[in-house]
Protein backbone atom coordinates (compact mmCIF):
# COMPACT_ATOMS: atom_id res chain seq x y z
CA UNK A 1 0.00 0.00 0.00
CA UNK A 2 3.16 2.56 1.20
CA UNK A 3 4.53 2.10 -2.06
CA UNK A 4 1.17 2.59 -4.12
CA UNK A 5 1.08 5.75 -2.77
CA UNK A 6 4.40 6.75 -3.14
CA UNK A 7 3.99 5.30 -7.12
CA UNK A 8 0.54 7.00 -7.61
CA UNK A 9 -0.19 9.54 -5.20
CA UNK A 10 -2.92 10.76 -7.07
CA UNK A 11 -4.65 7.25 -6.19
CA UNK A 12 -2.75 6.60 -3.04
CA UNK A 13 -4.18 10.02 -1.65
CA UNK A 14 -7.45 8.63 -2.56
CA UNK A 15 -7.05 5.86 0.40
CA UNK A 16 -5.57 8.40 3.34
CA UNK A 17 -7.48 11.33 2.78
CA UNK A 18 -10.87 11.87 4.38
CA UNK A 19 -13.98 9.42 2.40
CA UNK A 20 -16.16 12.59 1.73
CA UNK A 21 -13.34 14.67 -0.04
CA UNK A 22 -12.10 11.48 -1.72
CA UNK A 23 -15.71 10.25 -2.90
CA UNK A 24 -16.12 14.49 -3.89
CA UNK A 25 -13.02 14.23 -6.11
CA UNK A 26 -14.04 11.38 -8.38
CA UNK A 27 -17.71 12.80 -8.17
CA UNK A 28 -15.60 16.03 -9.49
CA UNK A 29 -13.61 14.06 -12.40
CA UNK A 30 -16.65 12.63 -13.43
CA UNK A 31 -17.88 16.01 -13.46
CA UNK A 32 -15.53 17.86 -15.08
CA UNK A 33 -15.41 14.60 -17.87
CA UNK A 34 -19.50 15.47 -18.62
CA UNK A 35 -18.45 19.10 -18.92
CA UNK A 36 -16.04 18.89 -21.42
CA UNK A 37 -17.59 16.90 -23.09
CA UNK A 38 -20.95 18.72 -23.98
CA UNK A 39 -19.17 21.43 -24.66
CA UNK A 40 -17.45 19.97 -26.94
CA UNK A 41 -21.18 18.32 -27.93
CA UNK A 42 -22.09 22.24 -27.97
CA UNK A 43 -24.98 21.90 -25.68
CA UNK A 44 -23.05 23.87 -23.36
CA UNK A 45 -20.88 26.62 -24.06
CA UNK A 46 -17.55 25.39 -25.27
CA UNK A 47 -15.08 28.26 -24.90
CA UNK A 48 -15.88 27.59 -21.08
CA UNK A 49 -17.00 24.29 -20.37
CA UNK A 50 -13.84 22.74 -22.00
CA UNK A 51 -11.26 24.11 -20.22
CA UNK A 52 -13.29 24.34 -17.07
CA UNK A 53 -14.02 20.58 -17.62
CA UNK A 54 -10.23 19.59 -18.20
CA UNK A 55 -9.15 21.80 -15.46
CA UNK A 56 -11.84 20.28 -12.96
CA UNK A 57 -10.32 16.41 -14.14
CA UNK A 58 -6.86 17.69 -13.84
CA UNK A 59 -7.14 19.38 -10.49
CA UNK A 60 -8.49 16.74 -8.58
CA UNK A 61 -6.85 14.15 -10.32
CA UNK A 62 -3.18 15.29 -9.60
CA UNK A 63 -3.17 15.34 -5.80
CA UNK A 64 0.09 14.73 -4.44
CA UNK A 65 1.53 14.74 -1.15
CA UNK A 66 3.43 17.74 -0.65
CA UNK A 67 6.23 18.66 1.44
CA UNK A 68 4.49 18.75 4.78
CA UNK A 69 3.16 15.05 3.98
CA UNK A 70 -0.33 17.09 3.14
CA UNK A 71 -2.39 16.47 0.01
CA UNK A 72 -2.31 19.23 -2.44
CA UNK A 73 -1.43 20.24 -6.18
CA UNK A 74 1.27 22.14 -7.91
CA UNK A 75 -1.54 23.80 -9.64
CA UNK A 76 -2.76 26.55 -7.46
CA UNK A 77 -4.31 27.45 -3.86
CA UNK A 78 -6.95 30.25 -3.53
CA UNK A 79 -7.55 30.03 -0.42
CA UNK A 80 -3.51 31.29 0.62
CA UNK A 81 -3.85 35.07 2.15
CA UNK A 82 -0.64 35.22 4.08
CA UNK A 83 2.22 37.30 1.80
CA UNK A 84 5.04 35.18 2.48
CA UNK A 85 3.52 31.91 2.18
CA UNK A 86 1.88 33.23 -1.11
CA UNK A 87 5.47 34.25 -2.29
CA UNK A 88 6.39 31.24 -1.63
CA UNK A 89 4.14 29.80 -3.29
CA UNK A 90 3.67 31.29 -6.60
CA UNK A 91 7.10 29.71 -7.56
CA UNK A 92 5.86 26.65 -7.02
CA UNK A 93 1.93 26.09 -8.32
CA UNK A 94 2.08 27.35 -12.06
CA UNK A 95 -1.57 28.87 -11.89
CA UNK A 96 -1.02 30.51 -8.76
CA UNK A 97 0.56 33.94 -10.26
CA UNK A 98 -2.48 33.93 -12.95
CA UNK A 99 -4.94 33.32 -10.36
CA UNK A 100 -3.58 36.21 -8.07
CA UNK A 101 -3.01 38.55 -10.63
CA UNK A 102 -5.97 38.08 -13.03
CA UNK A 103 -8.35 36.44 -11.46
CA UNK A 104 -8.70 37.46 -7.53
CA UNK A 105 -8.66 40.97 -8.46
CA UNK A 106 -11.16 40.74 -10.66
CA UNK A 107 -8.63 41.54 -14.00
CA UNK A 108 -10.37 38.69 -16.18
CA UNK A 109 -13.37 40.17 -15.56
CA UNK A 110 -12.77 43.58 -16.70
CA UNK A 111 -11.12 41.70 -19.68
CA UNK A 112 -14.35 39.59 -20.75
CA UNK A 113 -15.98 42.99 -20.64
CA UNK A 114 -13.82 44.68 -22.31
CA UNK A 115 -13.77 41.79 -25.19
CA UNK A 116 -17.84 41.89 -24.67
CA UNK A 117 -18.34 45.88 -25.00
CA UNK A 118 -16.20 45.93 -28.48
CA UNK A 119 -18.84 43.18 -29.94
CA UNK A 120 -21.61 45.46 -28.58
CA UNK A 121 -23.89 47.88 -30.36
CA UNK A 122 -25.35 50.72 -29.30
CA UNK A 123 -27.35 51.19 -32.16
CA UNK A 124 -29.76 48.48 -31.29
CA UNK A 125 -30.61 50.61 -28.13
CA UNK A 126 -30.52 53.82 -29.75
CA UNK A 127 -33.13 52.79 -31.84
CA UNK A 128 -35.81 51.62 -29.39
CA UNK A 129 -33.97 52.94 -26.08
CA UNK A 130 -37.56 52.62 -23.67
CA UNK A 131 -38.48 49.12 -24.59
CA UNK A 132 -34.82 48.02 -24.56
CA UNK A 133 -34.13 49.75 -20.73
CA UNK A 134 -37.70 48.60 -19.75
CA UNK A 135 -37.30 44.64 -20.49
CA UNK A 136 -33.83 44.96 -19.15
CA UNK A 137 -35.31 46.60 -15.93
CA UNK A 138 -37.83 43.87 -15.52
CA UNK A 139 -35.42 41.12 -16.37
CA UNK A 140 -32.73 42.36 -13.33
CA UNK A 141 -35.44 41.21 -11.05
CA UNK A 142 -33.76 37.94 -10.06
CA UNK A 143 -30.79 39.39 -8.73
CA UNK A 144 -32.92 41.10 -6.27
CA UNK A 145 -35.58 38.62 -5.31
CA UNK A 146 -32.56 36.51 -4.68
CA UNK A 147 -30.79 38.91 -2.22
CA UNK A 148 -34.21 38.62 -0.13
CA UNK A 149 -34.25 35.00 -0.33
CA UNK A 150 -30.48 34.78 0.61
CA UNK A 151 -31.41 36.51 3.80
CA UNK A 152 -34.36 34.43 4.26
CA UNK A 153 -32.25 31.37 4.65
CA UNK A 154 -29.86 32.35 6.13
CA UNK A 155 -27.01 33.84 4.21
CA UNK A 156 -24.98 37.19 5.69
CA UNK A 157 -26.56 40.43 3.52
CA UNK A 158 -23.01 40.30 1.57
CA UNK A 159 -23.24 36.41 0.80
CA UNK A 160 -26.55 37.29 -0.63
CA UNK A 161 -25.91 39.83 -2.48
CA UNK A 162 -22.91 37.95 -4.08
CA UNK A 163 -25.16 35.47 -4.91
CA UNK A 164 -27.99 37.46 -6.04
CA UNK A 165 -25.38 39.01 -8.47
CA UNK A 166 -26.05 35.56 -10.95
CA UNK A 167 -29.26 37.00 -11.42
CA UNK A 168 -27.93 39.39 -13.30
CA UNK A 169 -26.84 36.28 -15.91
CA UNK A 170 -23.44 38.58 -16.93
CA UNK A 171 -20.29 36.29 -15.77
CA UNK A 172 -17.71 39.14 -15.09
CA UNK A 173 -20.54 40.86 -13.17
CA UNK A 174 -20.62 37.63 -10.69
CA UNK A 175 -17.07 37.74 -10.44
CA UNK A 176 -16.53 41.20 -9.58
CA UNK A 177 -19.81 41.58 -7.43
CA UNK A 178 -18.83 38.26 -5.13
CA UNK A 179 -15.32 39.06 -4.81
CA UNK A 180 -16.28 42.71 -3.64
CA UNK A 181 -18.98 41.40 -1.43
CA UNK A 182 -17.87 38.23 0.02
CA UNK A 183 -14.50 37.10 -1.63
CA UNK A 184 -14.70 33.87 1.18
CA UNK A 185 -17.78 32.68 -1.13
CA UNK A 186 -16.46 33.41 -4.70
CA UNK A 187 -15.21 30.24 -5.75
CA UNK A 188 -17.99 28.58 -5.49
CA UNK A 189 -20.60 31.60 -6.24
CA UNK A 190 -19.05 32.09 -9.56
CA UNK A 191 -18.56 28.41 -10.24
CA UNK A 192 -21.93 27.66 -9.83
CA UNK A 193 -22.75 31.35 -11.42
CA UNK A 194 -20.56 29.65 -14.61
CA UNK A 195 -22.17 26.09 -14.88
CA UNK A 196 -25.89 27.91 -14.92
CA UNK A 197 -25.03 30.31 -17.37
CA UNK A 198 -24.10 27.63 -19.24
CA UNK A 199 -27.32 25.80 -19.30
CA UNK A 200 -29.66 29.55 -19.65
CA UNK A 201 -28.99 27.82 -23.83
CA UNK A 202 -31.41 24.79 -22.63
CA UNK A 203 -33.93 26.37 -19.81
CA UNK A 204 -34.56 29.33 -21.27
CA UNK A 205 -36.19 28.29 -24.56
CA UNK A 206 -38.69 26.68 -22.11
CA UNK A 207 -39.88 29.18 -20.25
CA UNK A 208 -40.35 31.45 -23.68
CA UNK A 209 -42.54 28.61 -24.63
CA UNK A 210 -44.11 27.88 -21.46
CA UNK A 211 -45.31 31.74 -20.82
CA UNK A 212 -46.08 33.22 -24.60
CA UNK A 213 -48.05 31.02 -27.00
CA UNK A 214 -47.69 29.88 -30.25
CA UNK A 215 -49.79 32.63 -32.55
CA UNK A 216 -47.78 35.38 -30.14
CA UNK A 217 -44.27 33.76 -30.91
CA UNK A 218 -44.78 34.18 -34.37
CA UNK A 219 -45.52 37.38 -34.52
CA UNK A 220 -42.89 39.52 -36.83
CA UNK A 221 -41.23 43.06 -35.73
CA UNK A 222 -40.92 45.92 -38.32
CA UNK A 223 -37.94 47.37 -36.70
CA UNK A 224 -36.88 51.04 -37.79
CA UNK A 225 -33.24 51.56 -37.47
CA UNK A 226 -32.44 55.07 -37.03
CA UNK A 227 -29.22 56.11 -38.88
CA UNK A 228 -27.02 57.36 -36.19
CA UNK A 229 -23.47 58.25 -36.79
CA UNK A 230 -20.15 57.03 -35.20
CA UNK A 231 -19.37 60.30 -33.78
CA UNK A 232 -22.82 60.32 -32.07
CA UNK A 233 -22.78 56.88 -30.75
CA UNK A 234 -19.14 57.57 -29.67
CA UNK A 235 -20.29 60.49 -27.94
CA UNK A 236 -23.52 58.69 -26.24
CA UNK A 237 -20.49 55.80 -25.17
CA UNK A 238 -18.08 58.37 -23.43
CA UNK A 239 -21.03 60.44 -21.78
CA UNK A 240 -22.61 57.52 -20.25
CA UNK A 241 -19.15 56.14 -18.99
CA UNK A 242 -18.18 59.04 -17.67
CA UNK A 243 -21.94 59.70 -15.67
CA UNK A 244 -22.13 56.01 -14.65
CA UNK A 245 -18.51 56.13 -13.05
CA UNK A 246 -19.51 59.12 -11.58
CA UNK A 247 -22.83 57.81 -10.14
CA UNK A 248 -21.08 54.51 -9.16
CA UNK A 249 -17.25 54.01 -8.81
CA UNK A 250 -17.34 51.19 -6.93
CA UNK A 251 -18.71 49.41 -10.38
CA UNK A 252 -16.22 51.69 -12.15
CA UNK A 253 -13.51 48.89 -13.14
CA UNK A 254 -16.49 46.94 -15.09
CA UNK A 255 -18.03 49.90 -16.33
CA UNK A 256 -15.12 51.51 -17.72
CA UNK A 257 -14.08 48.10 -19.58
CA UNK A 258 -17.52 47.93 -20.88
CA UNK A 259 -17.60 51.20 -22.24
CA UNK A 260 -13.88 51.29 -23.41
CA UNK A 261 -15.09 48.10 -25.77
CA UNK A 262 -18.11 50.17 -27.16
CA UNK A 263 -15.78 53.22 -27.84
CA UNK A 264 -13.42 51.49 -29.32
CA UNK A 265 -15.09 49.53 -31.64
CA UNK A 266 -17.34 53.19 -32.83
CA UNK A 267 -13.99 54.58 -32.84
CA UNK A 268 -12.77 52.47 -35.59
CA UNK A 269 -9.31 51.86 -34.50
CA UNK A 270 -9.41 48.93 -36.18
CA UNK A 271 -5.86 47.21 -34.57
CA UNK A 272 -7.62 48.20 -31.02
CA UNK A 273 -10.86 46.26 -32.26
CA UNK A 274 -9.37 43.29 -33.63
CA UNK A 275 -6.63 42.50 -30.58
CA UNK A 276 -9.95 43.74 -27.81
CA UNK A 277 -12.59 41.15 -30.02
CA UNK A 278 -10.05 38.06 -30.37
CA UNK A 279 -7.29 38.19 -28.39
CA UNK A 280 -8.22 39.84 -25.30
CA UNK A 281 -11.66 38.42 -24.85
CA UNK A 282 -10.38 34.64 -26.14
CA UNK A 283 -7.53 34.73 -23.68
CA UNK A 284 -9.55 35.79 -21.04
CA UNK A 285 -12.44 33.32 -21.47
CA UNK A 286 -9.50 30.59 -21.61
CA UNK A 287 -8.08 31.89 -18.55
CA UNK A 288 -11.58 31.90 -17.13
CA UNK A 289 -12.46 28.34 -17.80
CA UNK A 290 -8.95 26.84 -17.10
CA UNK A 291 -9.25 28.98 -13.17
CA UNK A 292 -12.68 28.42 -12.65
CA UNK A 293 -11.96 24.36 -13.63
CA UNK A 294 -8.70 24.17 -11.05
CA UNK A 295 -10.69 25.97 -8.68
CA UNK A 296 -13.18 23.26 -8.52
CA UNK A 297 -11.13 21.12 -5.94
CA UNK A 298 -13.11 19.08 -3.75
CA UNK A 299 -11.73 20.59 -0.40
CA UNK A 300 -12.15 23.92 -1.85
CA UNK A 301 -16.34 23.59 -2.81
CA UNK A 302 -17.22 21.86 0.35
CA UNK A 303 -18.64 24.54 2.02
CA UNK A 304 -21.77 24.21 4.04
CA UNK A 305 -23.50 27.21 2.19
CA UNK A 306 -22.43 25.48 -1.22
CA UNK A 307 -26.15 24.12 -1.26
CA UNK A 308 -28.13 26.93 -0.58
CA UNK A 309 -25.67 28.85 -3.24
CA UNK A 310 -26.72 25.70 -5.65
CA UNK A 311 -30.64 26.46 -5.30
CA UNK A 312 -30.38 30.67 -4.98
CA UNK A 313 -28.55 30.09 -8.31
CA UNK A 314 -31.40 28.49 -10.22
CA UNK A 315 -33.71 30.75 -8.93
CA UNK A 316 -32.01 34.06 -10.04
CA UNK A 317 -31.83 33.18 -13.23
CA UNK A 318 -35.91 31.49 -13.65
CA UNK A 319 -37.09 34.30 -12.10
CA UNK A 320 -35.29 36.93 -14.35
CA UNK A 321 -36.15 34.88 -17.28
CA UNK A 322 -39.67 35.25 -15.98
CA UNK A 323 -39.84 38.59 -15.34
CA UNK A 324 -38.19 39.49 -18.55
CA UNK A 325 -40.72 37.48 -20.43
CA UNK A 326 -43.59 39.50 -18.10
CA UNK A 327 -41.34 42.89 -19.36
CA UNK A 328 -41.99 41.60 -22.87
CA UNK A 329 -46.29 41.38 -22.32
CA UNK A 330 -46.28 44.38 -20.20
CA UNK A 331 -44.08 46.49 -23.37
CA UNK A 332 -46.84 44.53 -25.94
CA UNK A 333 -49.36 45.39 -24.11
CA UNK A 334 -48.45 48.76 -23.81
CA UNK A 335 -47.92 48.92 -27.28
CA UNK A 336 -51.64 48.09 -28.09
CA UNK A 337 -50.52 44.53 -29.45
CA UNK A 338 -49.03 45.96 -32.27
CA UNK A 339 -45.63 45.81 -33.62
CA UNK A 340 -44.28 43.33 -31.13
CA UNK A 341 -42.86 40.24 -29.61
CA UNK A 342 -43.63 39.12 -26.03
CA UNK A 343 -40.20 37.12 -26.77
CA UNK A 344 -38.33 39.62 -27.01
CA UNK A 345 -38.43 39.67 -22.87
CA UNK A 346 -36.08 37.11 -22.19
CA UNK A 347 -33.68 38.94 -23.79
CA UNK A 348 -33.64 41.23 -20.96
CA UNK A 349 -31.51 39.58 -19.69
CA UNK A 350 -27.96 39.95 -20.42
CA UNK A 351 -26.40 37.11 -21.13
CA UNK A 352 -24.92 38.42 -24.60
CA UNK A 353 -25.50 37.59 -27.24
CA UNK A 354 -27.09 34.09 -26.29
CA UNK A 355 -31.01 35.31 -24.73
CA UNK A 356 -31.05 37.36 -27.98
CA UNK A 357 -30.50 34.61 -29.99
CA UNK A 358 -33.06 32.27 -28.25
CA UNK A 359 -35.38 35.07 -28.96
CA UNK A 360 -35.20 34.99 -32.50
CA UNK A 361 -34.89 31.14 -32.80
CA UNK A 362 -38.70 31.12 -30.69
CA UNK A 363 -39.91 33.77 -32.88
CA UNK A 364 -38.15 32.10 -36.24
CA UNK A 365 -39.27 28.47 -34.82
CA UNK A 366 -43.31 29.74 -35.43
CA UNK A 367 -42.52 31.82 -38.37
CA UNK A 368 -39.38 31.21 -40.15
CA UNK A 369 -39.93 34.82 -41.58
CA UNK A 370 -39.95 37.08 -38.09
CA UNK A 371 -36.95 38.81 -37.23
CA UNK A 372 -36.92 39.72 -33.52
CA UNK A 373 -33.17 39.72 -33.63
CA UNK A 374 -32.59 43.55 -33.67
CA UNK A 375 -35.13 44.99 -31.25
CA UNK A 376 -34.10 41.66 -28.88
CA UNK A 377 -30.51 42.82 -29.23
CA UNK A 378 -31.09 46.35 -28.21
CA UNK A 379 -32.96 44.91 -24.72
CA UNK A 380 -29.87 42.82 -24.48
CA UNK A 381 -27.02 45.25 -24.34
CA UNK A 382 -29.62 47.08 -22.38
CA UNK A 383 -29.31 44.35 -20.06
CA UNK A 384 -25.79 44.74 -19.34
CA UNK A 385 -25.70 48.12 -18.59
CA UNK A 386 -28.83 47.47 -16.25
CA UNK A 387 -26.62 44.42 -14.56
CA UNK A 388 -23.83 46.99 -14.36
CA UNK A 389 -25.77 49.56 -12.77
CA UNK A 390 -27.31 47.17 -10.22
CA UNK A 391 -23.98 45.58 -9.56
CA UNK A 392 -22.56 49.36 -8.86
CA UNK A 393 -25.60 50.45 -6.67
CA UNK A 394 -25.23 47.25 -4.55
CA UNK A 395 -21.85 47.13 -3.93
CA UNK A 396 -22.04 50.83 -2.97
CA UNK A 397 -24.83 50.42 -0.82
CA UNK A 398 -23.72 47.27 0.99
CA UNK A 399 -23.20 48.88 4.02
CA UNK A 400 -26.56 50.39 4.50
CA UNK A 401 -27.85 46.63 5.06
CA UNK A 402 -24.80 45.37 6.84
CA UNK A 403 -25.58 47.75 9.89
CA UNK B 1 -32.94 48.26 7.18
CA UNK B 2 -34.93 45.16 6.22
CA UNK B 3 -33.36 43.19 3.75
CA UNK B 4 -37.14 43.70 1.83
CA UNK B 5 -36.60 47.38 1.88
CA UNK B 6 -32.95 47.32 0.81
CA UNK B 7 -34.13 45.00 -2.23
CA UNK B 8 -36.13 47.33 -2.86
CA UNK B 9 -34.07 50.67 -2.25
CA UNK B 10 -31.56 49.03 -4.33
CA UNK B 11 -33.86 47.92 -7.44
CA UNK B 12 -35.58 51.17 -7.57
CA UNK B 13 -32.11 53.01 -7.56
CA UNK B 14 -31.01 50.80 -10.37
CA UNK B 15 -34.23 51.58 -12.30
CA UNK B 16 -33.53 55.23 -12.22
CA UNK B 17 -30.04 55.53 -12.66
CA UNK B 18 -30.81 52.82 -15.52
CA UNK B 19 -33.77 55.33 -17.16
CA UNK B 20 -31.58 57.91 -16.43
CA UNK B 21 -28.75 57.09 -18.83
CA UNK B 22 -31.22 55.96 -21.61
CA UNK B 23 -32.87 59.70 -20.99
CA UNK B 24 -29.52 61.05 -21.61
CA UNK B 25 -28.97 58.91 -24.64
CA UNK B 26 -31.94 60.27 -26.07
CA UNK B 27 -31.51 63.99 -25.46
CA UNK B 28 -28.00 63.61 -26.30
CA UNK B 29 -29.86 61.73 -29.82
CA UNK B 30 -32.15 64.97 -29.91
CA UNK B 31 -29.32 67.01 -29.49
CA UNK B 32 -26.98 65.79 -32.25
CA UNK B 33 -29.73 65.23 -34.75
CA UNK B 34 -30.98 62.40 -36.39
CA UNK B 35 -29.99 63.39 -39.54
CA UNK B 36 -26.20 63.13 -38.85
CA UNK B 37 -24.48 61.79 -42.07
CA UNK B 38 -22.10 59.18 -40.99
CA UNK B 39 -18.57 60.27 -40.06
CA UNK B 40 -15.52 58.50 -39.73
CA UNK B 41 -14.41 58.37 -36.18
CA UNK B 42 -10.86 58.91 -34.78
CA UNK B 43 -7.98 58.06 -36.60
CA UNK B 44 -8.09 54.60 -38.00
CA UNK B 45 -3.70 53.42 -38.31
Amino acid sequence: MEMLIKLFPGIGSLFVQDPVIAGSRIVLIVLGFVLAYYGYKRTLEPLIMVPMGIGMICINASVLFLANGQPGTLFLDPLISDPNQLMNIMQVNFLQPIYNFTFSNSLVACMVFLGVGAMCEIGFIVANPWVSIIIAIFAEAGTFATLILGVWLGLAPNEAIAVASIGGADGPMVLFTSLMAAPDLFVPISVIAYLYLSLTYAGYPWIVKWMVPKKYRAMDIIADMPEVSKKSKFIFIVISCGVLCLLLPMGGPLIMSFFLGMAIKESGIVPYQELVENTVLYMATLLLGLLLGCLCEASTLLNGKVFIIVALGIFALAVSGVVGVIGGWVVYWFKGGKNFNPVVGIAGVSCVPSTAKIAQHAAEDENPFAVVLPVAMGANVAGVIVSAVACGVLISTIDMIMK
Amino acid sequence: MGVVAYAGMAYGLTAVISLAVIGLIVIMDKVMGKGNTEDEGGTDE
